[in-house]
């Protein structure tokens, strides 16, 4: 019942959403644009250098390309359902969470999912066609191909875990307006394996962002590299993540001041 | 001049207001370039490998090169004019007795001596750390022409700001989305900022060096590893120039045009 409600909810608001952009063409196709051209710059590039190196880290190239797409899926499809959360950070200074945290819904459900991005939307369809292909090149098992969704999937609740601790900080600091931004700088290193880290940066990546589990390990099952316990401490990181960013949400929540309300 | 120098002074300190903001601004930089710089290291795993014409030392230094260069080129406030342009801000400033670009060129100047330093600071940090096998030039000559490319890649980026903040003229609206789709991601591939344009094919590569972007990074990195000498260089130099001249031309009569056009919305 109450997902229900939740559900026609996001159905509105991200319609909503939609509707406000498509009212900016120019700007729509503008952003749409940006989008595939930097993907297909990042792309050539990538295709060059593995024409030159062969190998990287001990990958071919369809593996790196894969861990490249898985990257991408979990970072786009975040983007289209936390768009929200970029616009945040004005609301929390001009005191207009106020008109959130009094309506009947949960206020982290409205500023987390609020605002759907219709420009990622479109860019998940081919990116998925992209995923299927190069994912059969790497010959995966029907148990390996499972577990992948399901380690998306925990990739997803992992990204979920850090827009929400983002959404947490931009209450307890109003100084920096762009902690999402700095969160995607950090989870672009997640682009490649983060085998090609040296310590201890590639221990930060696993173990204090984990953006190795979030990224590198669902990629990394695909190709028969995960043993048992790693996909096993990958679903706890996940569960530890989620579990202690809504702590997190709760402790900033008791640090709104409402300020220039 | 006086004017100026104070429009400098009160820039830079402005970039104190928000110290914390300032700094994770610059931990960002500090991740892209851990980036790229692991992506090569990852290329380049025995150092006596020479791929694309680089050895490691060198695509490496590329990498630090980078971080210096786009403090000193891309560390810039001129993109703020759109929004001046699209919320009617502008006019705030025409009627101001000091040039409008000259404003934002003392802003710009003052953002990249603050960059320098904050750069030069995490490429000490970055270099102690990572120990990379780094190439110095040592030829004044060359460290000579590698700052004249560096003042030319300033004043080219200047004009292409100027021009693409110049859209929100006619396009409101696009104040973000131009600076996004040119700024952000054509000028940010094209410079070389992500990959050094030589690993390209040669006809990409001679498509992207008649183009003014690779002049902003590419070229003064290539002219510090002593990759581009001779007549290259000095045909690199001119095409620096001339590309300088042209978008300042341009960036002018567009400018003009636009101020036409401009209606001072939401004044």
């Amino acid at each position: 019942m109450m997902f229900k409600k939740y559900l026609k909810i996001w159905w509105i608001m991200s319609r909503n959403s939609f509707v406000m952009v498509m009212t900016q063409r120019v700007s729509f196709f503008t952003f749409l644009l940006g989008k595939i051209i930097r993907f297909s710059f990042f792309f050539i590039f990538l295709f060059f250098i593995l024409q030159g190196a062969k190998t990287l880290a001990g990958y071919g190239a369809n593996e790196i390309i894969f861990f490249f797409l898985t990257f991408n899926f979990i970072d786009i499809v975040s983007q289209f359902l936390f768009r929200e959360v970029y616009r945040f950070q004005p609301m929390v200074v001009s005191g207009d969470f106020d008109f959130v945290m009094a309506k009947p819904i949960s206020p982290l459900f409205r500023v987390l999912m609020g605002g759907a991005d219709v420009v990622d939307l479109i860019t998940i369809p081919p990116l998925l066609v992209a995923l299927v292909y190069f994912g059969s090149l790497l010959h995966p098992s029907v148990i390996e191909s499972v577990l992948y969704v399901a380690l998306v999937l925990n990739g997803l609740l992992i990204a979920t875990a850090f827009h929400i601790i983002i959404l947490s900080l931009a209450i307890i600091s109003t100084e920096i307006d762009h902690m999402v931004i700095i969160y995607r700088d950090i989870t672009s290193l997640g682009r490649f394996p983060v085998d090609i880290y040296k310590q201890p940066l590639q221990a930060f990546l696993t173990y204090i962002i984990p953006i190795g589990v979030m990224v590198t390990v669902p990629a990394k099952i695909m190709m028969g590299v995960v043993g048992l316990w790693g996909v096993v401490s990958a679903f706890i990181v996940g569960i530890v993540s989620i579990f202690v960013a809504l702590k997190f949400w709760n402790f900033a929540l008791t640090k709104y001041t409402s300020a220039s309300s | 001049m006086n004017k100026y120098l104070s429009i400098f002074k009160i820039s830079f300190q402005e970039e104190f207001v928000y110290k914390l903001n300032f700094v994770m601004w610059r931990v960002r930089n500090i991740f892209q370039i851990l980036l790229i710089f692991f992506l090569w290291s990852a290329v380049f795993t025995d150092s006596q490998t020479v791929i694309f014409g680089y050895d490691k030392a060198k695509i490496l230094t590329y990498v630090f090169g980078i971080m210096i260069v786009r403090a000193l080129v891309m560390s810039a406030r001129t993109s703020d004019m759109a929004s001046d342009i699209a919320r009617g801000n502008l006019s705030n400033y025409l009627v101001k007795p000091f040039s409008y670009f000259k404003f934002w060129f003392s802003r710009d100047i003052s953002s990249k001596a603050l960059n320098l330093i904050f750069a030069a600071g995490e490429f000490a940090i970055l270099y102690l750390i990572l120990v990379p096998p780094f190439y110095f030039q040592t030829n004044p000559l060359t460290l000579l022409w590698f700052l004249v490319g560096i003042v030319l890649a300033i004043f080219i980026y200047f004009f292409i700001l100027i021009l693409v903040s110049s859209i929100t003229f006619w396009l409101p609206e696009l104040s973000w989305g131009g600076h996004f789709l040119i700024t952000m991601v054509i000028v940010e591939a094209l410079s070389g900022a992500l990959f050094p344009i030589n690993i390209l094919p040669l006809t990409l590569q001679s498509i992207v060096m008649a183009t003014p972007f690779p002049y902003l990074i590419y070229f003064p990195v290539q002219i510090y590893l002593g990759n581009i000498s001779g007549q290259a260089l000095l045909g690199g130099m001119i095409m620096a120039f001339a590309w300088a001249g042209i978008l300042w031309l341009i960036a002018n009569i567009v400018w003009q045009k636009g101020l036409r056009s401009y209606e001072s919305i939401g004044r």
